[in-house]
């Protein structure tokens, strides 16, 4: 177990490394730089005016010499500073957002998985009965919805049109810090981000299910005559988790820099919205600093995936 | 067990009754979003670098001269008053008393301190080559400032109600390289505006504190914020919702808004001139006939009835003031057999035919993309086939500006706009051909002798009288040679809650600055 | 002689292939048959669309600007007095073909990369699979923004990001069925034989990936159909004044239009949901058609 994981980190660091330098080239490739991000094309401006700010950013230097700058400076816990902000260092500014991510994140699979999973079991349950066939059409949509249309079209109705959830932000400008605000300001993005997966935790909890009920162990339970309830939760669920662990493990894989509509539409301050406006001001320490960040958590999620799937099934040996 | 569960339930009651506590006793705030908009600069806080945002950062701090709100004349804002030598190579400012958020004295030390630092380019400042004629700057007292040009220029007052007086005994201190980079601009600011820094919420908002003793007088709000948003709809909708009162709008949003009885919609000119930029490095535009024929192929007048609801001036040179436009200017009107004709006499079919042309632009808003498609349509009817293509502000810098050689076919024909106001040099670095990058702006490499004569002969003159009719020249020289093929002159808007009173916003071009009066600002 | 009453031999029984009782199931299969019924029809549209409508999905009406449903046009009008009903047709045409040649891209890509891990070797097939591995720790998002800057929007290079995002999960599946497939003795047997690795990988791999190829490639069309509607609202993909589904979707940005103009983004909207569920009803109808215990349930 220990050389598993250890044996694992290590060629996570490498990964990490080779990331960085993949994401190094396609920047430079995309046109534009930080300062030409920073120029307003109706503004009359020249381009020497510019070269002094691209000196003082280091812009100027031969590319490997940026690349390997960076590395050094990355290696010893320095990410450098936000171009786009001026005085800002990029990791705590990173740091700083994977809280409202985590958050975010958090909160919509938690909803997620007990809506998903619940509605799964029931639906497995009352098998083709009327309730299992609107619940299966409700979780197809859920599934083939593009996540910013139900983002736009929740913020309409409970925001604007309702004015029962704040239209954005993660606080109330101005007001003093409190939970009860943040919870308020976190309610609607995260349950109109738990659509999309609700659905389809319900969809593999119902097929996994189903399957496990099937099981001799089941019939065998019902024949020596346990209440149904019982064979239900105790016996087929605990099994029938499985692959539902897997696809939550792969979800939050794709969640942490996937909600990005949601964060844009919410302008709820987390990773996703960092990078899109990184991306869009060329703010390359900032990219660079994020990306290795969201790559480290995948792959520290990875890990733990697997640990957790050996840890439910002892019949698996992690290899 | 019972007396935990009561504990708790209390506990959590307190919990939840606290912020409504708090917010019973709350301060006056106004909250906008300033820097929503082409006027806006977002997330930036240092002056010496903003191309935009001077709406929001003339709250804290403020320059010498400021224009007013109807962006007709300049007036004093730290300086009392100013006179110009005869020669106009000396100007004399006499300065306010005012002190600085921290309490300390503004003084001529901190002008003559803030001027060369805005000239010094090591500070990274983007006013160094503006201010480049200045030779000197003097501070004989504390509160007189003089200033000695190298030679005269028109603009001299114009650019310095961009420069924001900073704090000597604050900065002074730093080395100016490092200012580009320093986090005192978002952490403790200190100006001399009616409002004072109190904080930055990352990317959120930013948060400004009354300044009890500025010298217009208390403001009348506690507290004003500024918000970030995504896009202009984002701000609407926080609007809509009852948490902001103010924002700049799209024309469209401007349109649905005007008949809800809780907002008014402000309308004002952009000064900004939209026009199509034609390259004239490719081959396609060297025939005047082209361009002329472009002219006509546009119906502006359809245009602007329909998708700009009637609010913008056509223009047919840079200018649409009236004291720029002579008489007796070519109207270009809308002729698509006319434009057909000509294309047909210049040879249109061997010089391009239906080759796709690529129209680059930076304008990424709904109301953009559906007048890129209207051109489209209309050149597409005479025979010139263009290709939209919206890109984003660095991709579209990254190329017009690229170093060496940049491949002209990649912005034969750009859809853009440039500032022609309040001062009319403005659109002179995009026109003259001393400005070809990268020594200035001219990205469409234009080089017509006579433009750029009737351009340096306008922006030396140095009678007063005269002035108008040096400009006028430059129009009819504009309409005759079209460098440009110019659109219009748009009007923009912003909204406000009819719960604010004596709230002054004008659509400026970079957010101006003007005179808001931001301590006379209500809200009820 | 004796005479042996002829006996006749026993009649062949009819036995359908496996390919024929994949298709059997998957006619039965009610979603499945309802997702034929709606990608038929909407496919038979947007194909011919040019052939029966009047209006083309470009030609712009300032006189007919905003104009709701009404008998000249159908679905209505946009902002520049577009007709709503052509550009519905055309943006699925060009949403269509972004995802079926995106996924065309990957499956070449993901097969190649999944086939040639398996059989090429143990250092071959750890490289290749900590390539994958990186392709899949990178972030979709990032990847997506930072690749459409460098592309910029349009046609081709929305099909270029697509494809490259999602070949890496096609790849791992590939390497894992052929993995399986390489201890099987026909294949030992061909190697033995002298067959060189493309006659492995096309005679051998490609007929036994099939399945998994066609449901893949079923389920990443529709994935593909969303994908391109998040980059266009996200100001990537297909830009105005190209038509396509996701752009048309962008438009409910401004509560204006959400609200005033709903047709401009309900009919798109509406569209994307019944062709993406449809063919998700195919896709999972495929899986199950394709899996033989699948009748069991």
């Amino acid at each position: 177990m220990l050389s598993f994981v250890v044996r694992r980190c290590a060629t996570g660091l490498l990964m990490l490394v080779a990331l960085s330098l993949l994401i190094f080239i396609l920047l430079r490739l995309a046109p534009g730089d930080p300062i030409d991000a920073y120029i307003n094309p109706s503004v009359p401006m020249s381009v020497s005016d510019l070269e002094t700010l691209r000196d003082r950013l280091g812009l100027d230097q031969p590319l490997p010499l940026q690349y390997f700058g960076w590395l050094h400076a990355a290696l010893s816990g320095d990410f450098g500073y936000s171009i786009q902000r001026s005085g800002v260092r990029v990791l705590p500014l990173v740091m700083e957002r994977i809280g409202p991510t985590a958050l975010l994140m958090g909160m919509g699979l938690a909803i997620a998985i007990v809506v998903g999973v619940a509605a799964g079991i029931y639906s497995a349950v009352r098998r083709n009965a009327w309730p299992d066939i609107a619940m299966s059409v409700l979780s197809f949509i859920g599934i083939s919805s593009p996540a910013f249309l139900t983002a736009l079209l929740g913020l309409y109705f409970f925001s604007v049109l309702l004015r029962w959830a704040p239209s954005g932000g993660m606080q109330t400008a101005g007001a003093p810090f409190s939970v009860t605000d943040v919870l308020a300001h976190l309610i609607l993005p995260a349950c109109l981000l738990s659509i999309g997966h609700a659905a389809l935790i319900m969809r593999y909890m119902r097929a996994s299910l189903l399957e496990v009920l099937n099981q001799d162990y089941v019939r065998t339970a019902r024949a020596k005559g346990v209440p149904e309830f019982w064979v239900v939760i105790k016996h087929a669920t605990r099994n029938a988790l499985l692959p539902v662990i897997t696809l939550i493990g792969s979800t939050v894989g794709i969640a942490i820099g996937g909600a990005i509509f949601l964060e844009s539409v919410f302008n709820w301050p987390g990773m996703g919205l960092l990078l899109v406006n990184a991306v869009g001001t060329r703010d390359y320490p900032v990219i660079m600093g994020a990306t290795l960040v969201i790559g480290a958590c995948v792959i520290l999620v990875n890990i733990l995936t697997d640990l957790a799937y050996a840890f439910v099934d002892p019949r698996i040996r992690v290899a | 067990m019972r007396v935990k569960t009561i504990a708790i339930a209390a506990a959590l009651l307190l919990g939840a009754g606290l912020p409504t506590i708090v917010q019973a006793q709350s301060p006056k705030t106004i909250a906008g979003g300033f820097d929503v908009g082409p006027g806006g600069f977002p997330k930036n806080f240092n002056p010496l670098v903003a191309t935009g945002g001077f709406t929001w950062l003339s709250t804290y701090f403020e320059p010498l001269v400021i224009w007013n709100a109807g962006l007709t004349e300049l007036e004093g804002d730290l300086a009392k008053n100013y006179t110009v030598s005869d020669d106009q190579l000396t100007y004399t400012f006499k300065l306010v008393k005012e002190t600085w958020h921290d309490g300390k004295p503004f003084t001529s030390k901190d002008v003559k301190f803030t001027l060369e630092l805005a000239k010094n380019k090591a500070s990274g400042s983007l006013l160094a080559a503006r201010l480049g004629d200045i030779a000197s700057v003097d501070a004989p007292d504390d509160s007189t400032v003089i200033v000695k040009l190298s030679k005269p220029n028109g603009s001299f007052l114009s650019i310095l109600s961009q420069v924001l007086i900073l704090p000597e005994h604050a900065l002074a201190g730093m080395p100016p390289e490092s200012l580009a980079t320093s986090t005192w601009w978002s952490t403790n600011p200190v100006g001399t505006g009616p409002f004072k820094f109190k904080k930055y919420v990352t990317d959120q908002y930013v948060e400004l504190a009354a300044d009890d003793d500025y010298r217009g007088g208390k403001p009348k709000v506690d507290v004003l914020i500024n918000r970030y948003f995504e896009n202009p709809a984002a701000a609407v909708a926080a609007l809509r919702a009852g948490e902001i009162q103010f924002t700049y709008v799209e024309t469209d949003d401007a349109a649905s808004l005007k008949s809800d009885a809780n907002f008014k919609v402000i309308e004002g000119g952009s000064y900004v001139v939209n026009y199509i930029g034609l390259n004239q490095k490719v081959d396609l535009f060297k025939d005047i006939k082209v361009r002329q024929a472009i002219m006509y192929a546009i119906d502006r007048n359809a245009i602007i009835e329909s998708l700009y609801g009637g609010a913008a001036k056509p223009a047919n040179c840079g200018y649409v003031a009236p004291h720029f436009v002579p008489e007796g200017l070519e109207a270009y009107a809308y002729d698509p057999a006319k434009a057909k004709a000509l294309l047909a006499e210049a040879g249109w079919n061997k010089i391009n035919g239906d080759k796709p042309i690529t129209l680059l632009t930076y304008y990424s808003s709904p109301q953009a993309a559906n007048v890129m498609a209207a051109i489209q349509s209309m050149l597409a009817q005479v025979g010139i086939n263009v290709v939209p293509r919206v890109v984003d502000t660095p991709t579209y810098n990254g190329i017009v500006y690229k170093a060496g050689t940049p491949d002209w076919n990649e912005f034969a024909m750009v859809y853009a706009g440039l500032q022609n106001g309040p001062n009319p040099a403005g659109i002179n670095p995009g026109l003259n051909k001393s400005q070809i990058p990268p020594a200035g702006f001219n990205t469409m490499r234009i080089e017509f002798d006579d433009l750029s004569a009737a351009f340096d002969k306008a922006l030396g003159e140095t009678d007063a009288s005269k002035l108008d009719a040096a400009w006028q020249d430059v129009c009819k020289v504009m309409n005759k040679d079209l460098p440009w093929a110019t659109l219009w002159v748009a009007n923009r808007y912003g909204v406000a809650s009819n719960k604010l009173k004596d709230f002054i916003w004008t659509p400026a071009p970079g957010g101006g600055p003007y005179a808001a009066h931001p301590e006379t600002w209500d809200i009820q | 002689m004796m005479a042996v009453a002829a006996i006749d031999p026993p009649a062949a029984r009819s036995t359908k292939g496996p390919l024929r009782r994949a298709l059997d199931r998957f006619i039965e299969n009610r979603a499945a048959r309802a997702g034929l019924f709606i990608v038929i029809p909407v496919l038979v549209a947007v194909m011919t669309y040019h052939w029966w409508w009047p209006y083309a999905p470009n030609a712009i009406d300032l006189k007919a600007m905003n104009k709701g449903p009404s008998a000249t046009h159908w679905l209505g009008s946009d902002g520049v007095g577009r007709d709503v009903f052509a550009r519905l047709l055309q943006g699925g045409r060009i949403s269509l073909l972004v995802a079926v040649s995106s996924v065309a891209i990957s499956i070449v890509i993901g097969f190649l990369v999944g086939a040639i891990a398996s059989f090429g070797g143990r250092v071959v097939d750890a490289t290749a699979m900590r390539l994958v591995d990186l392709a899949m720790t990178l972030p979709p998002v990032i990847f997506l923004l930072v690749l459409a800057s460098i592309a910029g929007t349009g046609i081709a290079p929305t099909i270029l990001v697509i494809s490259l995002l999602s070949w890496p999960i096609l790849s791992r599946m590939v390497r894992a069925r052929l993995l399986e497939l390489r201890e099987r003795d026909f294949v030992v047997a061909a190697r033995g034989m002298g067959a060189g690795l493309s006659h492995l990988l096309f005679r051998h791999g490609l007929p036994n990936c099939i399945d998994i190829l066609v449901v893949y490639a079923t389920l990443q069309i529709a994935n593909a159909i969303l994908l391109e509607a998040g980059l266009s609202f996200l100001g990537l993909g297909i830009a105005p004044p190209e038509a396509s589904w996701g752009n048309m979707l962008n438009l409910a940005r401004s509560t204006v239009v959400l609200e005033q103009y709903p047709w401009q983004w309900m009919f798109p909207g509406a569209a994307l949901v019944f062709t993406v569920l449809a063919i998700n009803f195919i896709g999972d109808g495929l899986r199950d058609a394709f899996d033989p215990r699948s009748d069991l349930n």
